[in-house]
């Protein structure tokens, strides 16, 4: 009698407690829009923390890729979406903070989307082959110097995460360079082994795959894996370049209660063993930074961005 | 190199791990079989999707499990494409070319079987050949930059237009309309708006998906409820009893399928090139060496085995970049990296060179995948042909739905019907008006890495390209001089085929 009055008061517990969990946020799987292809780094990164995320949750993300227009198809995806929580966006700065200062736009980021949270970062190196001449940043401004802006330097893609430090570097520098896109970061990397190209930008967990072939003569951040080379900021560059934010976005009009509840889960990743064993794999780093303070920062970097576009395409 | 190529052996066969590769390799086959016989379902999508099942496994079994589901899901897009005329990627088009007909003539399973013999052959060929090749198929990679793309690029254009049916004048109307609906959208350089007239749909470009099965399946619906009453109660007969492939058509088959392979695996060694050419290339070839090339596009088995051994051989050497430097040539092997890296092994020279046994291992898990494919492939294709047995009246409107509902799932995006619907109407006009659509397809298909790799030459050869070419980039140069002897010669040869076809059909016509 005992067993089956405590067998009824679980089956009671369970169906009370699943309608209570079934009222709260999230009541169903959320989708999480990628505006870029598969295969990329924020497919990766979100890949392993989407694959973690539900037991802090208590329901999954689901990952769509919609890329197009270089983020604009899949951002406008999620601006048109209903803000009820079950729309996200994973993003990053340039998209989130530069494109509107060189297109006309669907949308306005800085105020149709706010800041979940910060994911991680990626700061971008500068390398060369490791038969180079260039030993340092300053070598490779004197060549571009002497050559008259005929040194060839690679990016990935117009307005993209390495070609717009490599645009702020020559532009501290105060040298002009032949800036040449590549269609990504893979190509890219090809354009600089088969020399097409003389040096480029890229991310720590791409450079540590080529080994000796190159060289990395800067970071936007220190990195001890590889071989702790000098920081930008080091070399007298002044503030933050290269970094390539992972961001983590809702449309602004969602209840600030639902994107608390999604701040609280993606926090606590960072504690999470498994997440960081593959956030190691991957060569990233776990630099969480909360929505509230990437925020304040957020206004700050577009504004950089609409002065160095100002000054890009004024020339 | 020898000898992590032998040490590769017991990571596969030791430690039992040998029965498990076996059944995640067979597991995603069957996943990508099914998922790239549904029209809209991509092989990419459903490789990304299985990508973090396969970071919680070894990775000498999530790795051959995610190439189960690449391998599967690059044929499961020919089995549409044969049967209702959906192909549901560009790799694929080639083959609905003598695919349907042949359906329609109740040999369905030949057509079938045809693909899945030719594809198995010529992709373990080619895997072999990377296995031996791998080090110089690495440096034939680095050799082609930006310059030899757009001449290698440019050429592949001219040689499938002036080899498609119907007159120069059309194909080049069609090549043009090709060109300049791949100008629709963003411009691959500079990132700027062109031809969009600020409707932001038309701002990503025109997507590919909606507009295959735009111009091949709907005009193919189209034109089989025209003729409904005429044919369906005929070809009914013939569907009961689907015919194997017999043993002395395949042997007619082997030169086809050797030359293709030898043509997709070239095609394959050249990054940024693949499959959609190999395929059209590979059928162009077939038809031109063909003594019956008037039966081409009209049921001929030669016309399966050719696309679709030549794209199938593109698979093994475009893994070489990926393993040997560390950078994907496409999206699919973007992937299979995104696996490597979340084992924590980082393609690149260094893995090589460190781990090399393991490199080998999964290029042999590639060979034991074929042989799989093999086995599954045979028992399940009777399965899909019968598919199409089932009465017209249903089989029409069910594939009405599965061109609808995979252009929508492509992109979950409602403007890919207009798209599609678009491109049904505009295919089913150009058909009845004799244009073949081939051209239009490559050059759109092509253009924008055309014209990205047009735009990086240009870049890179700053004020003055010919010097550039002439003293940096011999092999460009000599493609480009090339070229037009190479489409002449190609051109006149097709000419004289299409000669002897018009009188062939002529003399036909005079003798009922």
């Amino acid at each position: 009698m005992n067993n089956l009055l405590k067998t009824f008061i679980a089956i009671l517990a369970i169906i009370n407690f699943s309608w209570i969990a079934k009222a709260d946020y999230p009541e169903k799987p959320i989708t999480m829009v990628i505006p870029f292809g598969p295969g990329g780094s924020h497919d990766l990164n979100a890949r392993v923390f989407t694959s973690i995320i539900p037991q802090y949750l208590g329901n999954a993300i689901i990952v769509k890729l919609v890329p197009g227009a270089s983020g604009q198809t899949g951002t406008a995806m999620v601006a048109q979406a209903k803000p009820d929580g079950y729309t996200l966006l994973f993003t990053h700065n340039y998209v989130d903070q530069l494109q509107h200062h060189v297109k006309k736009l669907p949308y306005k980021p800085l105020s149709d989307f706010v800041t979940v949270g910060r994911l991680n970062y990626a700061a971008a190196c500068m390398i060369v082959l490791s038969k180079s001449k260039y030993q340092s940043v300053q070598d490779v401004f004197d060549a571009a110097k002497s050559s008259n802006g005929k040194l060839k330097l690679g990016h990935s893609g117009m307005w993209g995460a390495t070609m717009v430090p490599m645009a702020q570097l020559m532009s501290w520098g105060k040298v002009n360079a032949n800036l040449t896109p590549f269609k990504g970061g893979g190509p890219m990397v090809k354009g600089l082994l088969a020399g097409d190209v003389e040096a480029v930008l890229h991310f720590p967990s791409v450079i540590k795959g080529q080994g000796s072939k190159v060289r990395t003569l800067a970071c936007g951040a220190k990195e001890k894996s590889l071989g702790t080379p000098p920081t930008f900021e080091e070399l007298g560059f002044t503030g933050q370049i290269g970094y390539m934010d992972r961001i983590l976005m809702a449309p602004a009009k969602t209840p600030p209660e639902r994107i608390k509840i999604l701040q609280d889960a993606l926090s606590k990743l960072k504690d999470d063993k498994t997440f960081k064993k593959f956030m190691k794999r991957l060569g990233e780093n776990m630099k969480f930074m909360s929505g509230p303070d990437y925020e304040k920062i957020r206004a700050e970097k577009s504004n950089n961005y609409k002065s160095l576009v100002k000054q890009m395409t004024k020339g | 190199m020898l000898e992590s190529f032998f040490n590769s052996f017991p990571l596969i066969l030791g430690s039992g791990n040998f029965l498990t590769i076996i059944f995640v390799i067979a597991l995603g086959l069957l996943i990508g079989l099914f998922v790239g016989a549904l029209p809209g379902l991509t092989t990419l999508m459903a490789m990304a999707i299985v990508l973090p099942i396969s970071f919680f496994m070894d990775p000498l079994v999530g790795i051959p499990f995610l190439i189960g589901v690449y391998k599967g899901g690059i044929f499961g897009g020919s089995i549409p494409a044969i049967l209702v005329s959906l192909p549901g990627t560009g790799a694929s088009v080639a083959t609905t070319f003598d695919g349907p007909p042949l359906t329609k003539m109740g040999k369905g399973r030949k057509a079938l079987e045809t693909a899945l013999f030719s594809s198995v052959i010529a992709d373990f060929s080619s895997d072999i050949v990377t296995i031996l090749l791998i080090g110089p198929i690495a440096l034939v990679a680095l050799l082609i930059g930006p310059p030899e793309l757009a001449a290698i690029l440019f050429l592949s254009i001219l040689i499938i237009s002036s080899t498609s049916n119907g007159s120069v004048g059309k194909n080049m109307i069609m090549l043009a309309a090709g060109l300049f609906i791949a100008m629709i959208g963003q411009d691959p350089i500079a990132a700027l708006s062109r031809f969009t007239f600020d409707v932001f749909e038309l701002r990503a470009g025109v997507p590919l998906l909606p507009m295959l099965i735009g111009l091949f399946a709907i005009p193919e619906i189209l034109i089989n409820i025209e003729t409904k009453a005429k044919e369906f109660v005929k070809t009914k007969l013939n569907l009961k009893k689907e015919e194997k492939l017999t043993w002395e058509e395949f042997l007619k088959l082997r030169k086809t399928i050797l030359r293709s392979t030898v043509i997709g695996t070239t095609i394959g060694m050249i990054p940024g090139v693949g499959q959609v050419v190999a395929a059209f290339v590979g059928y162009a070839a077939a038809k031109n060496s063909s003594k019956t090339p008037e039966k081409f596009g009209k049921g001929e088995l030669e016309g399966i085995a050719a696309p679709e051994a030549a794209n199938n051989a593109v698979n093994g050497p475009t893994l070489v970049p990926l393993l040997t430097l560390g950078i994907p040539g496409d999206n699919i092997t973007a992937i299979l990296l995104g696996a490597f890296i979340a084992h924590g092994l980082r393609p690149g020279p260094e893995l090589m060179s460190e781990q090399g046994s393991i490199v080998f291992a999964i290029l042999l898990c590639m060979l034991i995948a074929n042989i799989l494919f093999l086995i599954l492939g045979y028992f399940t294709m009777p399965l899909f042909s019968k598919v199409v047995t089932i009465k017209k009246s249903y089989l029409i409107p069910l594939t009405i739905i599965f061109a609808f509902a995979g252009s929508y799932v492509f992109r979950h995006n409602p403007a890919d019907l207009y798209f599609l619907l678009f491109f049904g109407i505009f295919g089913y006009i150009l058909k009845k008006l004799q244009f073949d659509v081939t051209p239009l397809v490559m050059a759109f298909i092509l253009a924008p890495s055309l014209e990205y790799a047009f735009g990086q030459t240009l870049s890179l050869g700053d004020d003055n390209v010919l010097m550039y070419l002439l003293s940096e980039r011999p092999i460009a140069a000599l493609i480009i001089v090339s070229t037009p002897v190479i489409t002449w010669k190609l051109f006149q040869r097709s000419k004289k085929l299409r000669d002897v076809a018009t009188s062939l059909t002529s003399s036909q016509v005079k003798s009922s």
